[in-house]
């Protein structure tokens, strides 16, 4: 009876202790900023080299949080870099890039970021396949001329100065002292390093890892953070950062409406109804359409050598009617612009090289009756009984097979409505939505007649990058091979000759008309057909908790949560209350 | 007794060949769907300007950590050897975790869902259906019915109906997940009362259903009792209600029991869609994950904990059974 007392009083003890130690553990909201839309699943590891690790450390073009790159490059708002651990750049020759480096920076430990580490970074990806190995595919050597000064040289057989600028914002500097001895205890082995769980990361960014678990991140604030000396020696005004990890966009919007959530990168379709309607603090970069920057591209591509879908004429037939009007209003909730018939966004930074004439005379836009005279007319197809076209030769147009991943809503919505628009005119287009290994794969092999993907993000190198994922067919493999761009293996002579001439030529006139022929051929060839505009990522604030997000009216830094040049965000809000 | 030894080495070794062969389908099913899992996880490493050489080379990487150049029977083999060893395995989707760790993760939950709501549901089942074999009457005639629905409607269904309704309709409960994800977990009052808030939904669905089979089983077998002789020769004897009622419980008890073990050696297998329709935490949930992304490993070893918790539960039941009932015993000695 005693014992039983005596246990009954210890759990209780322990109980109370706990919640009372528990409560100790739960942050001040005030000093916190609510951050969603980044993370999906549980964080699996803080080592940066995995496919899938927390996402602070998984995109030195995004999450400069923790690790910081030596540039990072605003292609929403100015088109330029802004400098972090880089002070500037220039090139010396046609080859030669000089790097200077901001001397006061140190990481979390102490120690200084030098020049060494610069270069065991970017050699990193020389040495091991991981995420930015692909700046050796230009480069023949980085090396460091003095403690402030790196070298960035290209090979002389295939310089491409667009791709090494893009790498400027591509690689994470991580600290020698520590990774060197982490290499070395992995054997040099990519798979065993990939292993090391690299807990308590040491960057030399202005938070550090503070908790973590599948379902919460939290960050807080370096207080002894070098880079004060980029912002007049101010510290960034959130304490802590939190990343809740919902389980669905639903979750994570309503936690963003209650104020739970102060900056959001999900996908939250009627943001307008949130002002308008319910009176709530929140707020987007636009107050009217599109609401967001548009930039990215997400496009039909086609199998261009697969019958019929080889003629041109067909899939410019396909880009006519589709009502691309109602693939905004449907599935981007009106986030997307007018698409026009170019490779070439026409907005952010490479908007000046977006020719409004040439587009207007060769493009296409949403026009059935135009569609239904080219099937008629220049390809002489006749309808079928079952209202779809037949070509003379017999082939009837469809079924074709319209593809994306399974739970990509908004991608799911595009391609159902590009099926109705063939339909309706007499083109027979369904829609498959397997899960992503298969999509992916069928992709990436080529085993698709149609199938939906984005060519690539801002870069200082678009819109080359765009013309090059595109249209470039060296280096592409066969089908049944895996590809990581052109997935239709679309082959044009005289664009892969632009393509690679392109990066070599500074003179912007010139410029400019080497892109207008390389966006003629496009035209002329239709292998993709852009579907909608996208922000690169979403950006919605709350200001129940924090104000002074920037916006249009307001655009001290881009719309982008926290993120890329966006970080600048966190020395500007203040709090609310 | 050593007749009973060779029953139970006999009962052992169909069990070991059905967990061989659990072993090869869990590794053969995941294979056979068309899809490559490792070119998702290569672009998630991969962001931004990148050139079809570098990822290839990253996409060779993955491909010979996780020994998947290798032929067939021989990437068969390791994982059975390192099965054999407590490994389970590298998750693909989950990556770098180990399938031991998000199992350890994963299980907890399942068990925190699972076992608490077969007891109550079956509890409270039992003694509704007894109850409704004593009163008959009004309480028969409604109980009945509504246990026999309860018990037909597929128990996702009816977690699928109570989601809407009180979930998403009504809004008192979260639709989703083991608990807020603005709260830090610890041993805080507004934490637990946040759990208990999201579990109240998933694990009232189980208990339902539960209710509903152990009730209609509690009553049919409770009236067969009434009926038997020993009932009326006690009624005879002019023994009081409560004594006669104790008698007929006990014995029809037994097949109860019986349901009990199975369903308890099968929880973890047992509701895999309630988390998935919850979005609740365990193994149901991570297996859909798993299997969305084709992670083998993930598949593979959550599809080895279920069978083998399967096979353990259905093994000592007949060991007990051996035990117990001497005829079962009996002619499986007499069978070989």
């Amino acid at each position: 009876m005693k014992k039983a007392v005596l246990t009954c009083f210890l759990v209780l003890v322990l109980a109370l202790g706990g919640v009372a130690f528990g409560q100790q553990v739960q942050i001040p909201r005030e000093e916190a900023l609510y951050v969603a839309g980044f993370q999906w699943g549980p964080p699996t590891t803080d080592n940066p080299f995995t496919g899938s690790p927390m996402t602070f450390v998984s995109n030195p073009r995004q999450h400069i949080w923790i690790y910081e790159p030596l540039f990072t490059y605003d292609g929403l708002l100015t088109g330029d870099f802004v400098p972090i651990l880089g002070e500037s750049f220039q090139w010396r020759d046609d080859l030669t890039l000089e790097v200077k480096l901001n001397p006061n920076a140190y990481f979390h430990d102490g120690e200084k970021v030098t020049a060494d580490d610069v270069v065991y970074s970017y050699k990193l990806g020389q040495k091991y396949p991981i995420g930015y190995s692909s700046v050796w595919d230009w480069l023949e050597d980085v090396y460091k001329e003095d403690d402030q000064t790196v070298i960035f040289k290209m090979k002389a057989d295939n310089p491409n100065k667009l791709m090494v600028e893009d790498g400027l914002g591509a690689a994470y500097i991580i600290p020698e002292h520590i990774w060197a001895k982490v290499e070395e205890d992995a054997g040099n082995d990519i798979t065993e390093i990939r292993k090391f769980d690299n807990k308590d990361p040491i960057g030399s960014g202005p938070y550090r890892v503070y908790y973590e678990s599948p379902e919460t991140i939290i960050l807080e604030r370096v207080d002894d953070y070098w880079g004060v000396v980029l912002y007049d020696g101010e510290l960034p005004r959130p304490k802590y950062v939190v990343h809740p990890i919902f389980k669905s966009n639903d979750e994570g919007n309503l936690a963003f409406e209650n104020g739970e959530v102060d900056l959001s990168q999900q996908f939250m379709p009627r943001i307008w109804e949130c002002w308008e309607n319910k009176g709530l603090p929140i707020g987007t970069w636009y107050k009217e359409i599109p609401y967001h920057v548009p930039a990215t591209m997400p496009s039909l591509w086609f199998n261009v050598n697969k019958p019929p879908l080889d003629n041109p004429e067909l899939r410019r037939a396909i880009a006519y009617c589709i009502d691309y009007a109602k693939i905004s209003e449907l599935a981007m909730s009106n986030y997307s612009p007018k698409v026009e018939a170019s490779l070439i966004v026409p907005y952010g930074a490479q908007a000046k090289y977006f020719n409004k004439e040439l587009v207007k005379q060769e493009g296409w836009e949403y026009n059935p009756e135009k569609a239904v005279e080219i099937l008629e007319g220049e390809l002489g197809a006749k309808k079928g009984s079952d209202g779809i076209y037949v070509l003379p030769d017999g082939t009837r147009l469809g079924p074709f097979k319209a593809e994306c991943p399974y739970g990509w809503t908004d991608w799911n919505a595009a391609l159902e409505i590009v099926a109705q628009s063939a339909k309706a005119i007499g083109i027979d287009i369904e829609t498959s939505f397997p899960d992503a290994p298969v999509a992916y794969d069928n992709r990436e092999t080529g085993n698709f007649d149609m199938t939906m993907w984005t060519p690539s993000e801002p870069s200082p190198a678009q819109p080359w990058l765009n013309f090059q994922i595109v249209l470039h067919s060296k280096g592409v493999p066969e089908y049944g091979k895996i590809a990581y761009r052109n997935f239709g293996r679309y082959k044009n002579e005289r664009a892969d000759e632009l393509i690679d001439l392109i990066p070599t030529v500074t003179d912007e006139a010139e410029l400019k008309k080497l892109y207008d022929e390389l966006d003629s051929i496009y035209r002329k060839d239709v292998p993709v057909i852009p579907l909608m505009y996208r922000p690169w990522v979403f950006y919605e604030y709350n200001e129940t908790y924090w104000k002074g997000f920037p916006n249009d009216d307001n655009p001290y830094a881009p719309g982008m949560p926290g993120v890329g040049a966006g970080i600048k965000i966190l020395w500007h809000i203040e709090p609310a209350k | 007794m050593r007749k009973f030894t060779r029953y139970i080495l006999q009962k052992f070794s169909w069990y070991l060949l059905a967990f061989f062969l659990a072993l090869f389908l869990n590794f053969l099913l995941p294979r056979l769907v068309p899809g490559d899992p490792i070119s998702v996880l290569v672009s998630q490493m991969m962001s931004g300007a990148v050139t079809s050489e570098a990822q290839e080379r990253v996409y060779q990487s993955f491909i010979q950590e996780f020994g998947l150049d290798k032929p067939f029977f021989v990437q068969f083999f390791t994982y059975v050897g390192n099965v054999f060893k407590g490994n389970l395995g590298t998750s693909f989707s989950l990556y770098p975790l180990s399938v031991n760790k998000i199992m350890a993760d994963a299980l907890p939950w399942t068990l925190f869902l699972q076992f608490p709501a077969i007891i109550v549901g079956w509890i409270v089942g039992n003694l509704l259906g007894a109850f409704a074999a004593y009163r008959k009457g009004n309480f028969d005639r409604i109980l009945f019915p509504v246990a026999l629905f309860i018990n037909s409607v597929p128990y996702y269904c009816l977690a699928i109906i109570l989601l809407y309704i009180f979930g998403v309709y009504l809004r008192w409960f979260p639709i989703g997940g083991g608990y807020s994800r603005t709260l830090l977990p610890s041993w805080s009052w507004p934490f637990i009362v946040d759990v208990l808030h999201h579990y109240f939904l998933p694990f009232i669905s189980i208990v339902l259903v539960t209710i509903g089979g152990q009730a209609i089983g509690m009553r049919e077998m409770a009236i067969y009792e009434l009926n038997t002789d020993y009932v009326t020769y006690c009624k005879m004897l002019g023994m009081g209600d409560r004594k006669i009622q104790s008698y007929v419980f006990r014995n029809a008890m037994l097949p109860q029991i019986t349901g009990l073990a199975i369903s308890l050696g099968t929880m973890v297998g047992g509701s895999l869609i309630t988390e998935i329709v919850f979005g609740y935490p365990g193994i149901g949930s991570t297996l859909f994950n798993g299997i969305r992304r084709l992670d083998y490993p993930l598949i593979q070893g959550s599809t080895l904990i279920i069978a083998l918790t399967v096979l353990a539960a259905n093994f000592i039941i007949d060991m007990v059974y051996g035990l117990v009932d001497p005829r079962i015993k009996a002619a499986q000695v007499e069978g070989s």
